[in-house]
């Protein structure tokens, strides 16, 4: 089952107004309304506002995201017993065991669509495709999703229609499919299924005629992938690898626990424990069952997966996530982690030159730990995301949301600079608070910009709390207009780097460099080359 | 530097044998002004005047390019954007805001070097030298690195000389001495010329040294 475009449905005050998720300046998901303006996941910020002068523009927000799901999720767990999830907006299941529970795979279908009739999804485009591979199941869901807003655009009977392509059949569709919905549906990067469109493979068909030698040749271990997944195939097979003799991992309280975070606290040691033995056998574990069981007798099971592997930190993270949407009031006395899928370790194994090092282990745990101590907004990690202002530049985020292999890709290349940004050096203490100055000329008038960015004099001296130091020289302005079309978050400054003499208290005499902004009439001290 | 001395004499004292340090690694012109040629580790280098922020972050830029974690404990605003241009890999930095007091502040500490090689810590006042210890000890016991920056940047200094609670193995005092490529409305901040003052516990005696650098 895929809802489409998740964050934008979560984000909208109604179901009908445009309204967009943004992520550093881009798109990334629109709801039904901007949909019909024209706005396209991927288009810029201000692309998109002008197709939609009144579109509403929210942030984007996993958390967030992930909550308004979880009754989403509750829904579908009524109907089906085991249910995978990995990532806001999708839910995959096995349809062997429900469907024949309910006659087969249409009325299955239909359940499913009846019961989250009234919850929150029912406005939203959702749909539900069954089919052989995870990967014909997602674009089956998401062909049914289409479907039904095209129904409800024509405002014929708000009829949702899942998409079921028959057991035998899914090859032969599937084989007609753009390569297009791997970069879609499957994690393949942009890049490659252009790659693959200019050297003419434009259906899976044609990258499944190749070979997979060939394309193993060409593309190395993701070309295996490739050719895997127009076939058809699942990603993980199950008979990979033996797996090992015992592979759950079970505790039981003979105190009840009510609390949370003692639960959570105790998924934590056996996360460590359960990944630690994995990693033992040389193996990981890519789809875990977690299950909880209250002292009344009631329980929650669910399945989650993640190709890539779930390390102790997830599994945690995944257990909190199942608690909060459980919502029980009964204590619990029983948790399991059962390993559903394990696979022999092949990508994360430690390296000894680059890659995910002891290190980088050690400083997770370090990370995990603080984020316990203080709060997770008190660990913070840095991501670029560009601007002018020095503390546009980069973006300070919660290291909960913390994904090293990640991190390692996009951090450490060197961005490009802005257009109207300062030169480097860049001043190494920024200023987040105000510290109000008074730049003046020599006869002691406030220095002024005008509209065009010119200086009223030149400086010649700057108040600092009442004492006042000589500037010996001076460079700028650089100027920043930003946002002028937005009278809430307009910017209108211009920044100077001055040097100013200071004598010690020893009678030495020192320089410093300082860089100032006049904002709103005021100057104040942005930052110092320190 | 060879020490000449009496092979009798050498066998006696085995304070003459040649220690091991294990160094971080430094860039060249920052290697000259450290003693024992290089960042020790479990030591704690101090760095104070107006440049030391930049002296801070290009004393781990090497050792965090070559795989290591920095930890940024309380030093709120610090300059991003200048740490990339002195090459810190910024997806091996991690900022921490401890609380205040001083014994949580002392406990933060401990965690962040338990798992992180490097440390740029700022002190608050209220830490108590018993609590100091504490951190130094496990420093010492975890073979991290943590440099201090004082901040007193404009007017403040938030120490007076001698009653900081850590007892730093380096001191280094910067005073900027000129910047060039700025004049008076022409051209921006270039290079600078900084006096760097070396002192501290593993320093026999103070040097200061002429330093010309681009940040």
């Amino acid at each position: 089952m895929r809802c489409l475009d998740w964050p934008a449905v979560v984000a909208a005050k109604t179901s009908s107004s445009p309204c967009v998720v943004v992520h550093s300046q881009r798109v990334v998901s629109r709801s039904v309304g901007a949909m019909h303006y024209g706005i396209q996941v991927g288009m810029r910020r201000r692309h998109a506002q002008g197709l939609c002068p009144d579109l509403e523009i929210a942030t984007y927000q996993p958390d967030r995201d992930r909550r308004a799901f979880n009754t989403v999720v509750r829904a579908v767990s009524e109907l089906v017993p085991l249910i995978e999830l990995n990532e806001p907006g999708i839910i995959v299941f096995a349809t062997r065991g429900p469907s024949r529970y309910f006659g087969g795979d249409e009325p299955m279908a239909n359940k499913i669509v009846q019961a989250l009739r009234g919850s929150i999804v029912a406005d939203s485009q959702f749909g539900v495709g069954i089919a052989d591979s995870r990967l014909a199941a997602h674009i089956a869901a998401h062909i049914s999703a289409q479907n039904t807003a095209k129904n409800t655009a024509q405002n014929t009977v708000k009829n949702k229609t899942p998409f079921i392509v028959e057991p035998e059949k899914t090859k032969i569709w599937l084989a007609q499919q753009s390569v297009r919905v791997l970069s879609e549906f499957a994690n393949i990067n942009r890049e490659t299924v252009s790659l693959l469109e200019r050297l003419g493979l434009n259906t899976l068909q044609d990258v499944c005629k190749l070979g997979e030698s060939v394309l193993a040749g060409r593309f190395g271990e993701l070309g295996v992938e490739l050719h895997r997944l127009a076939r058809g195939d699942e990603q993980h097979p199950l008979a990979a690898v033996a797996p090992p003799p015992e592979h759950l991992c079970s505790q039981v309280f003979e105190q009840p626990i009510f609390d949370q975070q003692t639960l959570l606290n105790n998924v934590q040691a056996m996360a460590g424990e359960f990944s630690n033995y994995f990693a033992q056998h040389g193996a990981i574990c890519v789809r875990l069952v977690i299950k909880f069981e209250s002292e009344t007798g009631s329980y929650s099971e669910r399945l989650w997966y993640r190709p890539q592997g779930l390390t102790a930190r997830a599994i945690t993270e995944s257990a909190k996530w199942q608690i909060e949407s459980w919502q029980i009031k009964d204590a619990l006395v029983r948790i399991q982690l059962i390993a559903d899928e394990v696979r022999t370790d092949t990508a994360r194994q430690l390296k000894l030159w680059g890659g995910v090092t002891q290190i980088d282990e050690m400083a997770n745990q370090a990370i995990g730990r603080l984020t316990e101590l203080l709060g997770s907004t008190a660990v913070q990690l840095v991501k670029w995301q560009g601007g002018r202002d020095l503390q546009d530049n980069h973006q300070l985020v919660s290291a909960s949301h913390f994904q090293p292999r990640q991190n390692e890709s996009n951090v450490s290349d060197i961005k490009p600079q802005w257009r109207g940004a300062l030169p480097t050096p860049s001043p190494s203490v920024v200023y987040s608070e105000l510290l109000l100055v008074r730049v003046v000329d020599k006869d002691k008038n406030l220095l002024r910009v005008s509209a065009r960015h010119e200086l009223s004099a030149e400086p010649a001296q700057i108040i600092i709390s009442q004492q006042s130091y000589k500037i010996i020289s001076w460079a700028g302005p650089w100027p920043i207009e930003e946002k002028w079309w937005d009278t809430a978050r307009s910017r209108r400054l211009v920044r100077l780097q001055v040097v100013i003499e200071k004598l010690m208290p020893d009678g030495s005499q020192q320089v410093q460099a300082l860089l100032v902004a006049l904002e709103h009439g005021e100057w104040s001290i942005a930052a110092i080359y320190g | 530097m060879k020490l000449l001395v009496p092979k009798t004499l050498a066998v006696k004292h085995s304070f003459f044998e040649k220690q091991v340090l294990e160094n971080f690694a430094v860039s060249d012109q920052i290697r000259q002004l450290l003693p024992d040629a290089g960042l020790v580790r479990g030591r704690i280098v101090r760095c104070r005047g107006d440049a030391a922020t930049s002296l801070a972050l290009s004393l781990c830029a090497r050792a965090s390019q070559q795989g290591s974690w920095l930890g940024v404990v309380g030093v709120s605003h610090l300059g991003i954007s200048s740490a990339v241009e002195h090459g810190v890999a910024l997806e091996r930095m991690v900022f921490v805001h401890p609380p205040e007091s001083s014994r949580d502040w002392s406990t933060t500490v401990a965690a962040v070097i338990d798992g992180f090689d490097l440390l740029i810590v700022a002190v608050p006042e209220a830490l108590s030298v018993s609590d100091a210890r504490r951190v130094q000890t496990r420093l010492q016991s975890r073979r991290s690195v943590m440099i201090i920056v004082d901040t007193a940047t404009l007017s403040q200094p938030n120490f007076s000389n001698n009653v900081h609670p850590f007892h730093a193995d380096v001191v280094l005092d910067t005073t900027t001495k000129s910047w060039s490529g700025i004049n008076n409305g022409a051209g921006y901040l270039q290079q600078r010329q900084v006096a760097i003052k070396v002192s501290g516990r593993r320093v026999a005696r103070a040097q200061e040294h002429l330093v010309t650098c681009s940040y």
